[in-house]
């Protein structure tokens, strides 16, 4: 790096650019030779293109011109741009789901209709309605009512048929009539709804059906023990209805029919084994353990050489699908292909999470929650092409364009303008695909690390959990905090405050679950109430930043040993958000760490610490003095 | 075998007036609104569905949810705008479901200005018995500051032209049967034969 000699008198005008995943950020500063810096004004604008392609050159010319422009300097005086060396990291999801609820012989309904009718439990033979008339009195029976049948023909059947001695018990309906039925008999029965597949119940079979009280849950159906008493039950077939007690527990309605051999299963789907190659070991572990088990063997492993799935299962199927991905971002017209194999995946973190997925052979459309594991993995990379961006903002600007640090240190630098931090410190980069940390000791060493998952995986996690299937509406709740529209005139906020408006809010999120973002409210399409969705969100948030926050951290922190940090800053797109940093505060705050969103410059907040880290370091060059000189 | 509803005799139903109608306090109450000559000078839908058959269908998705319906008729007026918003005044909850005689059919709320609603099902000979439960268990479900997902609409390019000239003399029949100057009254539905329970 040149620019050490020939400093004019009067200071050198110099920009610093980072160009980042999402945004670009220059800092305009003049630079005395004798290494102090006055800074004059600073910008931020989108990326154009794909970090690290010349496509950037746009977005950083942009930035630079609109910095000069608000410090009131022209192209012509700028002495040195300062582009930032990109973090040679690209990271990649996939989910797998690892567990399946398979009915056998529909011999459970436990879909949960919102509207069930009556209340207790019924115990008999099933029975269709059309047999009621011939059916002898005296044994009990569940009546089972197809589709097409008007809620008061099915009532007068069923008090015709009790008015002939038939005992009916129970019912079954296809249709959403429950309350409209029961409201008509004359003795009053559990009645379950909305039961689509209705002729798939077996019929000539013993059968139980419980409906609980509005807001409460069923007692027998869903306990090992009520069933055995209800069927009968020896202790071995007890032992093979557990499953089913297990399954319906928590709804408000549910049907359990006798069969021979029916069954539910609670099948955990072969996923395959993860193989980790890193510190001289390999290591091996079954996905389907969970993420706790696969950190746990992650961190035996670092520093991680590369993660391979078995092939041929799942986790090779994920493993493979993220190589390929980063494979398309890496290859570069005119140059050789990458070739799949040569990704070598640097760091992997694994997440458990659950996934909203109908149950095979259900009857009623139930949907169980399968467990999931989502990984995010992270590649390191060699072709970086800043050298061809910087060559191309050169030419644009008419002045010296180089690449002027690594990225995590250039933050670390940044990071102390923030008022009252000091060294050591370290940054927390909480970006999009990676997270990102860096350590300043107070020798002025440096380390920097960087771990898979960030804000993209946040954003996955919440659209399948919330099964939203829409990346733009589980981002928006991501960023914004709930409400709940409760009329035209006001809405109650996720901390249960309430909130007047003057203009009448628009009919489309009346009634709704909302995003309260910038542009008004924004409704959230789904079924879950405000609490779900928060609960959600700030698991989603937890599981990543939290742990990806500490686990970072370790990784920089002396010894692996969190006291040994002082300040810890939050720098990073993500450092944004109105609870990520006080949920990583909080987590961090038992190992006695200052920690907080950055303020860089005292002015910008958690953004432009890397430009001007950028600029920093240039400064410290010119003066000749070393590069980590206290400020 | 007990006969299922699709061979069932046909319903009717006659509207009983039980006086002026009045503004409602239970908060658990879905007003249905319906027009001049609802169930009167006319007895089914555009597409011939029977105004018994719309009526209970609606009145069926409001009880499912455990609200009950109340029943208007507004006499000085054929605009189901005017009509819903009337009837979403005199309702307890603020929410109702207004229906013209030709089927078209609307959710309204009384903070929305008239001219706006909740749902709109504007396209009439697209609505069957189906639609009709689900609107009427929507219009509950409003009432009961839940979110119900929106009754999906159809569409069908072909509606317009095809029952345009159709939908126009409904509507001038409807027209007819105003009575300027009556305030909304209270009426009750009678079903006739077929009903049971």
């Amino acid at each position: 790096m040149g620019a050490r000699e020939g400093a004019p008198p009067e200071g050198l005008l110099v920009v610093g650019v980072d160009i980042g995943n999402s945004t670009t950020e220059a800092c305009l500063a003049v630079v005395a030779p004798d290494g102090s810096i006055t800074y004059l004004g600073t910008d931020l604008t989108r990326t154009t293109g794909v970090k690290g392609t010349p496509d950037n050159t746009e977005g950083a010319l942009k930035a630079i011109r609109g910095a000069l422009a608000r410090a009131g300097r022209s192209a012509g005086q700028v002495e040195t741009v300062l582009l930032n060396e990109a973090t040679p990291v690209i990271s990649g999801l996939a989910m797998e789901t690892i567990t399946e609820t398979i009915i056998t012989e529909s011999t459970m309904i436990g879909h949960n209709p919102t509207t069930p009718g009556g209340e207790g439990l019924g115990v008999g033979t099933t029975r269709s309605i059309g047999e009621l008339g011939e059916q002898q009195p005296g044994e009990p029976v569940v009546c089972v009512v197809p589709h097409g049948w008007d809620f008061d023909d099915v009532a007068a059947a069923l008090n015709a048929a009790v008015a002939a001695g038939v005992d009916v018990v129970a019912a079954i309906l296809a249709g959403d009539d429950a309350v409209l039925v029961t409201n008509r008999l004359t003795r009053p029965i559990p009645v379950v709804d909305e039961v689509a597949a209705v002729e798939k119940v077996p019929l000539g079979m013993l059968a139980a059906v419980e409906v609980a009280a509005p807001g409460r849950t069923i007692r027998t159906l869903s306990n090992s023990y009520g069933l055995a008493t209800v069927f009968d039950l020896d202790p071995v077939q007890t032992r093979q209805v557990s499953p089913v007690a297990r399954a319906l527990t928590g709804n408000r309605s549910a049907v359990v029919v006798r069969t021979p051999t029916g069954d539910v299963t609670d099948r955990r789907i072969p996923v395959g084994e993860l193989v980790l190659h890193g510190a001289g070991k390999t290591l091996r572990v079954d996905v389907d353990a969970g993420a706790e088990a696969i950190m746990e063997v992650v961190g035996r492993a670092q520093p991680l050489d590369d993660a391979r799935g078995e092939p041929g299962t799942h986790v090779g199927g994920m493993l493979a699908q993220v190589r390929d991905t980063m494979a398309d971002v890496m290859d570069v017209a005119g140059q050789p292909d990458v070739p799949v194999s040569d990704i070598a995946i640097r760091d992997v973190l694994a997440v458990d999470t659950f996934v909203p997925a109908e149950v095979r052979g259900g009857l009623a459309g139930e949907v169980a929650l399968e467990n999931a594991v989502a990984l995010a993995a992270m590649v390191r990379t060699s072709r970086s092409r800043m050298q061809l961006v910087a060559d191309l903002v050169s030419e644009g600007l008419g002045a010296a364009a180089e690449i002027g640090g690594v990225e995590g240190e250039m933050a670390v630098g940044g990071a102390l303008t923030t008022p009252g931090v000091d060294r050591p410190i370290a940054v927390l980069d909480l970006g999009g695909g990676s997270t990102d940390a860096a350590l300043l000791t107070r020798e002025g060493e440096c380390t920097a690390v960087h771990v898979a998952g960030a804000g993209e995986l946040v954003t996955k996690l919440i659209d399948s959990e919330l099964a939203l299937g829409d990346r733009e509406v589980a981002e928006g709740v991501k960023w914004f905090p709930l409400g709940k529209v409760e009329s035209f005139f006001h809405l109650r906020h996720e901390d249960g405050t309430v909130e007047f408006v003057d203009q009448p809010l628009p009919p489309h999120v009346f009634a709704r679950v909302v995003v309260l973002t910038p542009d008004g409210p924004a409704p959230v399409p789904t079924r879950y109430g405000l609490d779900h969705v928060r609960r959600v969100r700030r698991e989603a948030k937890r599981r990543v930043f939290v742990v990806n926050a500490l686990r970072a951290l370790r990784q920089v922190a002396p010894g692996g040993n969190l006291r040994a940090l002082e300040f810890v800053v939050l720098l990073g797109g993500s450092a944004l958000d109105f609870e990520i940093p006080d949920m990583i505060a909080d987590a961090l705050a038992p190992h006695g760490i200052v920690c907080g969103t950055g303020n860089v410059l005292g002015t910008e907040g958690p953004r432009n610490a890397v430009a001007s880290g950028l600029v920093r370091a240039h400064a410290a060059l010119l003066a000749e003095e070393a590069r980590c000189r206290s400020s | 075998m007990t006969t299922p509803t699709t061979t069932a005799p046909e319903r009717t139903v006659s509207l009983r007036e039980v006086g002026p109608a009045r503004r409602g306090t239970r908060p658990d109450e879905v007003v249905i609104a319906l027009s001049p000559a609802f169930a009167g000078h006319f007895t089914k839908t555009i597409v011939d569905v029977p105004h018994a058959e719309v009526l209970r269908q609606l009145m069926a998705g409001i009880e499912e949810q455990g609200v009950t319906a109340r029943l208007v008729r507004v006499l000085d007026t054929a605009d189901l705008a005017a009509i819903s918003h009337t009837a979403a005044r005199l309702s307890g909850s603020g929410i109702s479901v207004g229906v013209l005689s030709r089927g078209t059919t609307m959710i309204h709320q009384k903070d929305l200005p008239r001219l706006s609603n909740l749902e709109l099902f504007p396209q009439s000979p697209l609505l069957d018995a189906p639609v009709f439960r689900m609107i009427g268990s929507n219009a509950a479900q409003y009432a009961k500051a839940e979110s119900p997902q929106p009754v999906p609409t159809r569409n069908d390019q072909m509606a317009r032209p095809r029952w345009q000239a159709k939908a126009a003399l409904l509507h001038l029949k409807e027209f007819d049967c105003i009575e300027a100057g009556r305030g909304p009254v209270e009426v009750e539905a009678v079903f006739g034969p077929g009903t049971a329970g």
